[in-house]
């Protein structure tokens, strides 16, 4: 750079701090305008009503986004299975709906396969390079025609009765229809917060006064049972709790045994099962934890 | 164009100069008032409601009953509320709403006149600000100090709360600029006042317990001539401004604070404690949520980035570093003469050793929030004494940008000279202005455009919100035009008090009923911040569906969640 430049680039320095003041402003401009219309969020709705099959997910992108997504499609699209899975594996398909230009990490790693814009909002296709195939979900069989709850030798009793929740450090609700058992304990579908307040549909069982046993009849069984399992967020952030065992066992063999320690968080397990590959029967879970102060424990397996 | 001689400003920094102050102050707490019925009441704003009422009321009640409100039980009743936190605020919180809601109407809202003391703790911090800058450096940078400083959103949201956080920026910025008059004045008028205003900072916050790490160092460094002098004669010379803060300052506190009369170290202990044992609250940042120790010591700068417009961190980055320069060309000179060689050019003494003052001022208000045991649960109001320090630099790096600006243009008349002076502050606050108006209500949750604003903030998992504010929103929106008569209705994190102050101002509809779960509600609000998703998740159990039937949002971002009982 010659020196004349030089001295005229010295000279100008000072105007770095006018443009600066005019950027700020006009970025504040840019970033204050609202990404999407009713009408967008109409038009990507109608969309996604059209093209999503049930066993595909759908999400919302940024993730803060989420309970604008939930209200502007709906719970019957953005419903429990999708918001609040135990993950991306079961899906063969994903629906992004996005605004700013945002993406899901989860779906790195996933082939493009269509993208639609609705104006500021944009619905993007992905196609799970790997998906699994899931035979038997056992949250989705918590209810009497296929489960039946044990404390001891008592068995809990299928009721319908009011949800119990409250605010702030209360624990996952306890669900209005669910396994009661006399003199404490039960067993439902809930959600769970996890370590990182990442919402999970689960089996609400904590193991209170002993352990719960939980027997799934008709579960088709593949080469794994699949799953995760956690305490809620405020109970087990401590570490200062009392570990969790589930224990799995089908026609009184041991299919194997997972704990779950404070601090482990929404924890993935696998069990091997491919002796019990191409079967239907029965799965019995048990669930026990030396103490059941603040146990509010939750699990979610599926067979595939 | 000249100006005409009246308008004219004499050199020496003068009465004109507070009128000025006071002018700007008065156009900020105009501007807070306008904003303060869209702001809800913070959960802590309760508190201080009630307490400030117990405590004015008690002083109402001491002079027209005397002695009879001197007994241990009166005392104890009255400021038995709240004796975590010392008194100054809570009874000019009481004191105005007594004054200008119940006996003279002057506002109709209690809230209004509850907040006015603290929003004129904001003015009071603008006009001192001003003063500051305009003694140390010139009238252009006291202005814009000033005007940056109350252009910072997370200020302005603050600036409206019956709180202590802005009330001690105040009281701070004020007790650092007395005693930098008390050390040119060296009179015992200024050493008392600096006494007065010490006082009056511990009586607002805490954080006054760190400003003698500011005070005593500087004083002994001005003075370390005649204090040298005084030792060589065998004795002891302690500047008075200092004896006087240790002295003055203690029974300022102690006047002030009647639950002290009963049993002083008791008080005293049971505010220290509260204090260093303070509880950990959740808070959110970069994406996960802290409850307890350490706490990341990233925290403080990049809230500070993310938080204070860009251009005045910029400018304060230019004053700063010339200033750090402007010190180092003096040890350097310094060490010259001590070599007996020639120092060159060396910068002019600066008796009162301002820039070292100032730097004390922000390391000491920053400096406990890198320690991994400070809670970060406040956010950015925390350090917030550090903020005028901040504007200052900025408006010393505001003088030197003029200057680079005239020297670039020589040839510009006095008109055209004067115009470009105007226009560059113009370019300079018009993006702090309009962060910082749009921010309001949701000032808590304002990210500069930096890192995106808002959304940019929720991007980075930065914290949204606290205290439950934003339910006030919530109603305007959706709860008064839409929610059924009557309606039963789960608040989380607004407190039931809050809640009742709302409905008595008519801010909330006052059929609407309180219940303390979302399975009694047949309405469910989440704040969002992200240790309340639990909640979230707990309510679409107990209401049977994930949808909100309405999401309040700033910037596309979500803040209130409510969900209607399917």
């Amino acid at each position: 750079m010659s020196a004349t430049a030089l001295s005229a680039l010295q000279r100008w320095a000072f105007a770095i701090v006018p443009a600066v003041g005019l950027v700020e402003l006009v970025a504040h401009v840019a970033q204050t305008r609202p990404a999407a219309s009713d009408g967008d969020w109409a038009a990507a709705r109608a969309w996604v009503a059209a093209n999503a099959k049930p066993e595909d997910l759908v999400a919302f992108a940024p993730k803060w986004i989420d309970p604008v997504g939930r209200m502007r499609f709906g719970d019957d699209i953005a419903n429990l299975e999708r918001e609040a899975r135990p993950d991306e594996t079961r899906f063969p398909r994903a629906i992004e709906v996005a605004i700013r230009g945002a993406h899901l990490a989860a779906f790195d790693g996933w082939r493009k396969s269509g993208t639609q814009r609705f104006g500021g909002v944009t619905v993007t296709t992905w196609e799970n390079p790997s998906p699994a195939h899931v035979l038997s979900d056992l949250v989705s069989m918590i209810e009497p025609r296929h489960a039946h709850v044990f404390r001891g030798d008592t068995e809990c009793q299928w009721s319908h009765t009011h949800p119990e929740s409250g605010g702030l450090g209360y624990g996952p609700a306890v669900p209005a229809d669910r396994f009661t058992c006399p003199g404490g304990g039960f067993a439902g579908m809930s959600v769970v917060a996890d370590l990182d307040y990442v919402p999970h549909r689960c089996i609400y069982a904590p193991p209170t006064g002993g352990p719960l046993r939980i027997r799934f009849d008709g579960v088709r069984f593949g080469h794994e049972l699949h799953g995760h399992h956690a305490i809620y967020v405020e109970a087990e952030r401590m570490k200062t709790g009392a570990p969790v065992t589930l224990s799995f066992t089908s026609g009184g063999t041991s299919i194997g045994s997972v704990v779950h320690r404070d601090g482990d968080g929404w924890k993935p397990f696998e069990l091997d099962t491919s002796q019990l590959d191409g079967q239907t029967g029965e799965l019995t879970v048990e669930v026990s934890s030396p103490s059941s102060d603040r146990r509010q424990y939750c699990f979610e397996a599926d067979t595939r | 164009m000249k100006l005409p001689p009246a308008l004219r400003l004499p050199s020496r920094v003068g009465w004109r100069d507070h009128v000025i102050g006071g002018l700007l102050a008065l156009a900020y707490v105009a501007w807070l008032l306008a904003g303060a019925r869209s702001l809800g009441f913070p959960r802590d704003e309760g508190v201080y409601f009630a307490a400030g009422s117990s405590y004015f009321r008690w002083w109402h009640a001491l002079f027209e009953r005397g002695r009879e409100m001197l007994q241990p039980g009166a005392i104890d009743a009255a400021f038995g509320n709240n004796s975590e936190h010392p008194p100054l605020m809570k009874t000019l919180f009481g004191a105005s709403e007594w004054l200008l809601h119940e006996k003279w109407h002057v506002f109709a809202d209690a809230s209004t006149a509850f907040r006015l003391p603290g929003m004129m703790t904001a003015g009071l911090a603008i006009w001192v600000t001003y003063l500051f800058g305009a003694r140390a450096w010139s009238r252009r940078a006291g202005l814009v100090a000033a005007l940056l400083f109350a252009l910072m959103p997370q200020v302005f949201f603050n600036a409206h709360l019956a709180c202590f956080d802005v009330p001690i920026t105040a009281m701070w910025t004020l007790c650092v600029y007395v005693h930098w008059r008390a050390q040119e004045k060296r009179t015992w008028r200024w050493a008392i006042a600096v006494g007065v205003a010490y006082g009056l900072c511990l009586a607002t916050k805490h954080n006054a317990w760190f400003l003698p790490a500011v005070l005593v160092p500087h004083a002994l460094f001005v003075q370390r001539h005649s204090i040298w002098r005084a030792l060589r004669v065998g004795r002891v010379s302690i500047p008075a401004s200092i004896v006087s803060m240790f002295t003055v300052g203690p029974l300022v506190l102690y006047a002030l604070w009647p639950r002290l009369w009963n049993d002083a170290m008791g008080g005293l202990e049971f505010w220290a404690k509260f204090m260093l044992n303070h509880e950990y609250y959740n808070i959110e940042f970069l994406g996960k949520n802290y409850f307890g120790p350490p706490s990341p010591k990233s925290y403080l700068p990049v809230m500070v980035l993310a938080t204070v417009p860009t251009i005045t961190i910029l400018l304060f980055l230019a004053g700063a570093i010339d200033r750090i320069g402007v010190g180092v060309r003096r040890l350097r000179a310094r060490a010259m003469n001590l070599a007996h060689r020639d120092p060159g050019d060396t910068p002019p003494r600066d008796p009162l050793e301002t820039d070292l003052l100032l730097a004390l001022s922000f390391c000491v208000a920053v400096g406990p929030f890198f320690l991994s045991k400070t809670p970060i649960f406040g956010g950015t109001k925390h350090w917030m004494p550090a903020y005028p320090v901040l504007a200052l630099f900025a408006g010393r790096g505001f003088d030197l940008v003029t200057a680079a600006m005239h020297r670039a243009l020589p040839s510009l008349g006095d008109t055209k000279r004067r115009l470009a002076e105007v226009a560059l502050v113009a370019l300079v606050v018009v993006a702090p202005l309009a962060v910082t108006a749009h921010s309001h209500p949701f000032g808590l949750s304002a990210y500069v455009p930096l890192v995106g604003g808002t959304a940019g903030g929720a991007d980075m998992g930065l914290n949204r919100q606290f205290w439950g504010f934003t339910t006030q929103t919530a109603a305007e929106e959706y709860l008064n035009p839409r929610a059924p008569r009557g309606a039963t209705v789960f608040i989380l994190d607004t407190t039931w008090t809050a809640w009742a102050h709302m409905q008595e101002e008519g801010r909330v509809r006052g059929d609407l009923r309180v219940v303390g779960a979302p399975g009694e509600a047949m309405l469910s609000l989440v704040q969002h911040e992200l240790h309340m998703n639990e909640v979230d998740y707990d309510i679409w159990i107990a209401d049977g569906s994930d949808a909100p039937v309405y999401v309040v949002t700033h910037d596309d971002v979500p803040f209130v969640s409510i969900y209607g009982r399917r």
